[in-house]
């Protein structure tokens, strides 16, 4: 018979008390997944950079535990440490020159529509693409509530705005997105 | 999104909830992830395997010091302490016994000390 699965908690306290890397490594191997694939949805998909950011989310994870307050759930702490290293790489990515974005309907001529392909693939393709027109508040404040399926509250602790905010935030990125894909809009 | 204030016909809406929800679903293997983290870690904060036996041997100069500077001050003190809770002046060889049971338990001490975790 398998013993029932050791508690996040309990895993953080080994770590904090003792230092125990393995607590930490199995902390890491439940959350990785969200962590990367927020981090991937932020960056637009790109893999990489978001594999070295999810690793640079665990390691402040890690040195900051001890501030760790249990007051929110883990994962939403991890959440909030992933959008601040998004935040800061990317102010640093803004001092380099960036590519010029290209129009979606543009993009989506060159891969669109072989009868195989569903309208819906093809939306949830359109659709990750315009999400490169969003700000970085705007994209994050979609990922946390969509893809993390984050409360309005919850968001704000994650993104350290107000409620208010993160509802703008999500008003604006549609806003933005149904002109992107007016073409997908009915009638 | 667990705030459902907008329209559930909304078109817009409705593609990123599935959105979310193909999200929510797809598993990332972890692939040596958390091996690569585990190992981006600082190296663990431990003390040298001297620095232990130092202590110990530091405090016993110090006791050892003490009894050198401040002679018969420990014997007059130890046999005042003794009359006070035994009630009555103890002997040479009641004084030995105790001086071995305090040996006895300084040895374990050290030896509690200084053992490897």
């Amino acid at each position: 018979m398998s013993s029932p699965p050791v508690s996040d908690e309990v895993l953080i306290a080994r770590v904090v008390v003792r230092d125990d890397r393995h607590a930490f490594g199995e902390l890491v191997r439940r959350h990785q997944s969200v962590v990367r694939a927020t981090l991937r949805k932020l960056l637009g998909g790109n893999t990489a950079l978001a594999d070295d950011l999810a690793q640079e989310t665990f390691l402040l994870a890690y040195r900051n535990l001890k501030q760790f307050r249990q007051e929110a759930k883990f994962s939403t702490w991890l959440y909030r440490i992933a959008y601040n290293v998004f935040l800061a790489d990317a102010r640093r990515m803004k001092e380099l020159p960036m590519p010029e974005d290209s129009d979606v309907d543009e993009m989506a001529q060159g891969d669109s529509g072989g009868a195989s392909v569903s309208r819906q693939a093809t939306l949830a393709v359109d659709l990750e693409r315009a999400m490169s027109v969003l700000s970085d508040a705007e994209r994050a404040a979609i990922v946390q509530c969509y893809h993390n399926d984050l409360s309005h509250e919850e968001a704000a602790v994650v993104l350290g705005c107000p409620v208010g905010t993160v509802k703008t935030h999500i008003l604006r990125a549609k806003q933005k997105l149904k002109a992107r894909l007016g073409a997908w809009a009915p009638g | 999104m667990r705030n459902n204030e907008i329209d559930g016909d909304d078109w817009l809406e409705q593609a990123l909830r599935a959105e979310g929800r193909e999200h929510g679903s797809a598993y990332i293997a972890d692939d040596g992830f958390a091996a690569a983290v585990v190992g981006r870690l600082p190296p663990p904060v431990t003390a040298p395997s001297w620095r232990r036996a130092a202590v110990v041997l530091l405090w016993l100069c110090a006791a050892v010091a003490a009894v050198l500077i401040v002679p018969g001050l420990f014997d007059q003190a130890f046999r005042a302490a003794v009359a006070m809770f035994v009630g009555h002046r103890m002997g040479v060889a009641d004084i030995g016994g105790v001086m071995m049971l305090l040996a006895a338990m300084t040895w374990g001490a050290v030896v509690y000390a200084m053992r490897t975790d």
